[in-house]
């Protein structure tokens, strides 16, 4: 998830989140079929149409499309398709931690970047 | 006054870590690929079977489908051959032991499912595959 959060960052986490925020937002979902804790950004929401190898797909009505900011690299919705919302643990609020990280709030999509 | 920092320091340092990409930590194994390959294949028998007509339009969708579902049974056996030869260690045979002959069937299943088409063999490719995939999961808790 460089440049936005780097390894050994600490994060507040909102597990107040009852539904899937915007898109452009960082959020702690476990994994489907792992388990895993993981950290994403909200690439679609319920409802958004994405495009897939061979065609369309729509969003069912709690699924979300995740992806991670390293396309390369990253393990997201590519391989383990959309992720419904029971997987949300919560949406990353704050960065407050280590030492010499910068204090504030993270990946919260810029107000040009959510209307595109 | 060291002390107390570090104390505070340790306090408010998180307790939970989530993971940004797994695949350099926890190699890169996923049995989701032979999974939806599985899928594909019991799609493309189904869609084979609505087939009647003997149109050009249907002749071609009959070969693509064939196609189709002689690559994706191809990919469950790469998919689960490369699991079972890279990823499984010896300590994982203690609690599968019989987790060499189910992938033997499962692929000798996928080769069938590529010489015929039969539903009720792609259906066992699909549960052989999402048994597979349970074992490789049980192994990561």
């Amino acid at each position: 998830m460089r440049p936005a959060l780097q390894p050994g960052d600490w994060l507040l986490v909102d597990p107040t989140t009852r539904r899937w925020p915007r898109r452009g937002t960082i959020v702690v979902v476990r994994q489907p079929a792992s388990g895993r804790l993981v950290i994403k950004r909200v690439a679609a929401r319920p409802g958004d149409t994405i495009r897939v190898p061979g065609g369309q797909h729509r969003l069912g009505s709690a699924e979300a499309w995740l992806l991670g900011d390293a396309p390369e690299i990253s393990v997201d919705s590519r391989r383990y398709g959309a992720v419904n919302l029971d997987h949300l643990v919560g949406r990353a609020w704050l960065r407050y931690g280590p030492f010499g990280r910068p204090f504030g709030p993270v990946g919260q999509p810029s107000r040009r970047r959510s209307a595109r | 006054m060291s002390r107390l920092t570090t104390r505070l320091v340790q306090a408010l340092a998180p307790t939970t870590v989530a993971s940004a990409h797994c695949d350099i930590p926890c190699g890169i194994y996923d049995p989701h690929g032979a999974v939806l390959a599985a899928q594909t294949v019991a799609k493309m028998v189904e869609l084979i079977g609505a087939l009647d007509g003997t149109s050009p339009a249907d002749r071609n969708k009959f070969i693509r489908c064939v196609t189709v579902k002689e690559q994706h049974a191809e990919i469950v056996k790469h998919e689960v051959q490369v699991i079972w030869s890279d990823y499984f260690k010896p300590e994982h045979l203690v609690a599968n032991p019989d987790l060499h002959t189910k992938v033997w069937n499962l692929l000798k299943l996928a080769g069938k499912n590529k010489q015929n088409v039969d539903a009720e063999a792609a259906a066992q490719l699909q549960a052989g595959v999402k048994e597979f995939a349970d074992i490789f999961w049980s192994t990561k808790k």
